[in-house]
């Protein structure tokens, strides 16, 4: 009675329902890069920091953090924090956190932490971490990773964890919801504003708008763009769109002779209408493309948009002696919205300067066989940068040792300017990152088409609703009327 | 009978031991590696390569198979990749979701199918007998998902009589149990009346009639139980089916049933979930089956098994 007194006198009522599109598959922080996972997740476990969605990290577990020197991290812990069992939050907890993630190979996230060198506390409060080589996206990663209490085992503790976070885990059904009911004690003042939240799973876009239009949940994410004017004229519900940090990136096969040529890729860059992508098939749910990453990481840089110029086109490829190119479009199917269509609409006027598009819809597991296997010209992709820096990506894609068996990229000045990007100064990698850019953006080992925007549908009960850039439905924020 | 059912069981065994090594094969034999789909899709190789050693994928395959077989006999099904946890356990909490659905769609089959189907062959070429007609072609000609999100949008989201999806109670079995039910009831409502008019033809019947034997007793004693026999070799594959998971009618309806589970199974190339099922399923399958003949000579005293 005393909990629910407090709760009412802040004004805390209600319960919220989400109907997330991606299914879940684990209650632990540190085994999956799932962007449903980790928004139910955040609201479990609290991280060090958090990334606001005008793309600053704020202060979350950690009160403040700075580099002392290109490989050296040191964390200051919020005072006062306990776990659901109500056990104290410290440095220790940091320190086990990290090391599980670095030390246990089973775990999804655990390549991402091996340049850790170690994680030393110092005092209850304050945490140093040193890394093998400068590691300056640690804080975006550790956006993500939610902090365990010293003692979690393994598989009992995530049966029924325990976090810091604004909600305490209640169940889990799997494949069908999980229940969370409000942290009394959370940390922030005013936060949970509500009693409980579920979340459930329904992974089928026309199932999670027809319960939102019956009103039986308040927030759906991932609206395609067909369904914004049925859902826009359901009485009681409202549509949210923002900019996603998700550039489209369709890579070449650089080792295939035909594409190797940069004159060739230049041409298939040349020859696509953006515009009629964004408008005609997106409905205008896309942004253009101005960078290999999108505004709002660190390093973006505004390059001006690719032209559509399908006469140079021709004359690029007359030059490169490739008057009867074929290429081979590789797709994973059902992945992105409305992607066979823009495939075809991309056959269509690559076809309009005489280059023949395959199209090859394959299922997703073999589609990625076939690009490491280097079956392909063109990869049909998007990249959701996970977390808030673009290094993941720029390391995945661009380094010869991680391009290897993807895009077979390799380029010693790019890989170079990728080391030099990942110390923390932040100058510095503006600076490194702008240069990338420049050098992608001219020679085009991918084509982007577009930036992808992030729509959702909300119950107007709702209040403070975020539409979020990095796809997160996060409600710890939110009221209920 | 016993001789028989004992070579049954055994055939059975062969069976089910020749679809988990079929199983197993294939899965590793098409193209898609696990630990790339559960890797984010830019993990570097390494991560790759380490997490398949460490789910055991790197071993020869005909290890894999007998370390797999000596853990099933033990009753372990090994861990899901995916779940990180036991896949029994796994396929096991999506069982209930699939069995209610299963069970009630079937009912609902029985029921409505043989009335339609009795109705349709008594009042044979009245008004009874084309509505049973229409249904029937309805019922198998309309797809499951179009008929789905049909009921959804009509009975959930503009009447607001009953859910739209999820699994939380009776009301919730409604739709999904109408969907799936909609092709196996016009089924068997189309076999009933075949199978019924063909035996109302028959002497034995006219035999009945002439010894002063009530319709009711003819109809429903006689005649329906002699074309029970045909149906029930329906009823046993569909049940069979419908056990499996119904995966078109649990996407639409978010039913966390077996259906869904082993599709994203296979997609993610989950290979213990999907052995687990599909053995499992195949189980089912031999066991339904088996029933079913037995249920034979219950029905006809003639059928006997030596």
């Amino acid at each position: 009675m005393v909990r629910l007194g407090v709760a009412r006198a802040q004004g805390r009522r209600g319960e919220i329902i989400a109907g997330l599109s991606e299914r879940m598959l684990t209650l632990d922080p540190a085994n999956h890069y799932s962007i449903s996972a980790t928004s139910v997740l955040r609201h479990v476990y609290d991280p060090l920091l958090d990334v606001t969605n005008d793309d600053k990290f704020a202060p979350a577990l950690a009160e403040s953090w700075r580099a002392l020197n290109n490989t050296t991290w040191r964390f200051t812990l919020r005072k006062g924090v306990s776990f659901h069992d109500g056990s104290p939050f410290t440095a220790d907890s940091v320190v086990f956190t990290l090391k599980r993630v670095r030390d246990n190979g089973k775990l999804i996230k655990s390549f991402v932490y091996q340049d850790i060198e170690d994680v030393q506390k110092d005092g209850d409060h304050a945490v140093t971490v040193t890394t093998k080589r400068p590691f300056g996206s640690l804080p975006a990663h550790l956006t993500m990773l939610g902090m365990l209490p010293p003692s979690a085992g393994e598989e009992a503790f995530f049966q029924k964890p325990v976090g810091t976070g604004p909600f305490r885990f209640v169940s889990w059904t799997h494949g069908d919801r999980v229940e969370l009911a409000a942290n009394a004690r959370y940390w922030k003042p005013g936060v949970p504003r509500v009693e409980k939240v579920t979340v459930r799973f329904i992974p089928e876009l026309s199932t999670r708008a027809a319960a939102l239009r019956a009103g039986e949940i308040h927030v759906i994410d991932r609206v395609w763009p067909d369904m914004v004017q049925t859902l826009k004229a359901t009485p009681g519900v409202k549509v949210l769109d923002t900019p996603a940090l998700e550039a489209q990136r369709w890579h070449f096969q650089l080792a295939r002779e035909t594409v190797k040529d940069p004159r060739v890729r230049k041409a298939v860059s040349l020859a696509i209408n953006r515009d009629v992508i964004i408008k005609d098939l997106l409905l205008g749910y896309a942004r253009p493309v101005v960078s290999p990453i999108p505004p709002g990481l660190i390093g973006h840089t505004n390059l001006g948009q690719k032209p559509y110029d399908p006469e140079k086109a021709r004359q690029l490829l007359k030059e490169a002696g490739q008057s009867k190119l074929t290429l081979d479009f590789v797709l994973m199917k059902d992945l992105y919205p409305k992607q066979l269509e823009i495939a075809q609409a991309v056959a269509a006027m690559l076809g309009e300067v005489g280059v023949k598009v395959n199209i090859r819809n394959l299922e997703i597991a073999t589609a990625r066989e076939q690009r490491t296997a280097g079956n392909y010209d063109l990869f049909y992709s998007g990249w959701a940068h996970m977390p808030h820096d673009p290094d993941w990506y720029f390391g995945q894609w661009f380094t010869k040792a991680g391009a290897e068996k993807l895009t077979r990229f390799s380029d010693p000045r790019v890989e170079q300017l990728i080391a030099e990007g990942r110390v923390p100064d932040p100058k510095v990698r503006q600076q490194k990152y702008a240069e990338i850019e420049r050098i992608l953006w001219d020679e085009e080992p991918e084509i982007w088409p577009y930036y992808s925007v992030a729509i959702y549908a909300i119950s107007d009960k709702l209040s403070n609703f975020e539409a979020r850039r990095d796809y997160y439905v996060l409600l710890h924020e939110v009221g209920i009327a | 009978m016993r001789s028989y059912l004992l070579r049954r069981l055994g055939q059975a065994a062969l069976t089910l031991a020749g679809v988990s090594l079929l199983v197993f094969v294939i899965l590793r034999v098409i193209p898609g590696d696990p630990a790339k789909m559960l890797l984010p899709e830019g993990a570097p190789q390494s991560a790759v390569d380490a997490l398949n050693r460490a789910l055991g994928l790197r071993e020869p395959i005909w290890v894999q198979y007998v370390i797999f077989l000596r853990s099933v006999i033990r009753g372990d099904f090994g861990e899901s990749f995916q779940y990180r946890a036991p896949a029994l356990r796994v396929v096991a909490e999506r069982a209930p979701a699939t069995i209610q659905l299963a069970l009630v769609a079937m009912l609902l089959t029985v029921l409505v199918g043989v009335s339609i189907g009795v109705l349709a062959a008594v009042r044979r070429g009245t008004g009874y007998d084309y509505a049973g007609t229409v249904l029937a072609v309805l019922g198998q000609s309309l797809p499951n998902f179009w008929l789905g999100i049909m009921l959804v949008l009509l009975f959930g989201v503009t009447l607001r009589w009953l859910p739209t999806s999820g699994f939380q109670g009776w009301s919730y079995l409604v739709l999904p149990s109408v969907t799936l039910a909609a092709f196996p009831t016009a089924l068997v409502a189309r076999l009933t009346r075949s199978s019924l008019l063909e035996i109302l033809g028959q002497e034995y019947i006219r035999t009945g009639r002439a010894k002063g034997l009530g319709e009711r007793a003819v109809i429903w004693r006689h005649a329906l139980r002699n074309a029970m026999i045909p149906l029930l070799t329906v009823l046993g594959l569909q049940i069979g089916t419908l056990l499996g998971g119904a995966v078109i009618t649990e996407s639409i309806f978010a039913w966390p049933g077996m259906g869904k589970l082993v599709v994203d199974a296979i997609f993610f190339r989950d290979f213990p979930v999907v052995q687990t099922v599909l053995i499992i399923s195949a189980t089912i399958f031999v066991v339904i089956n088996l029933l079913i003949d037995v249920l034979y000579t219950m029905l006809d005293p003639r059928i006997r098994y030596g």
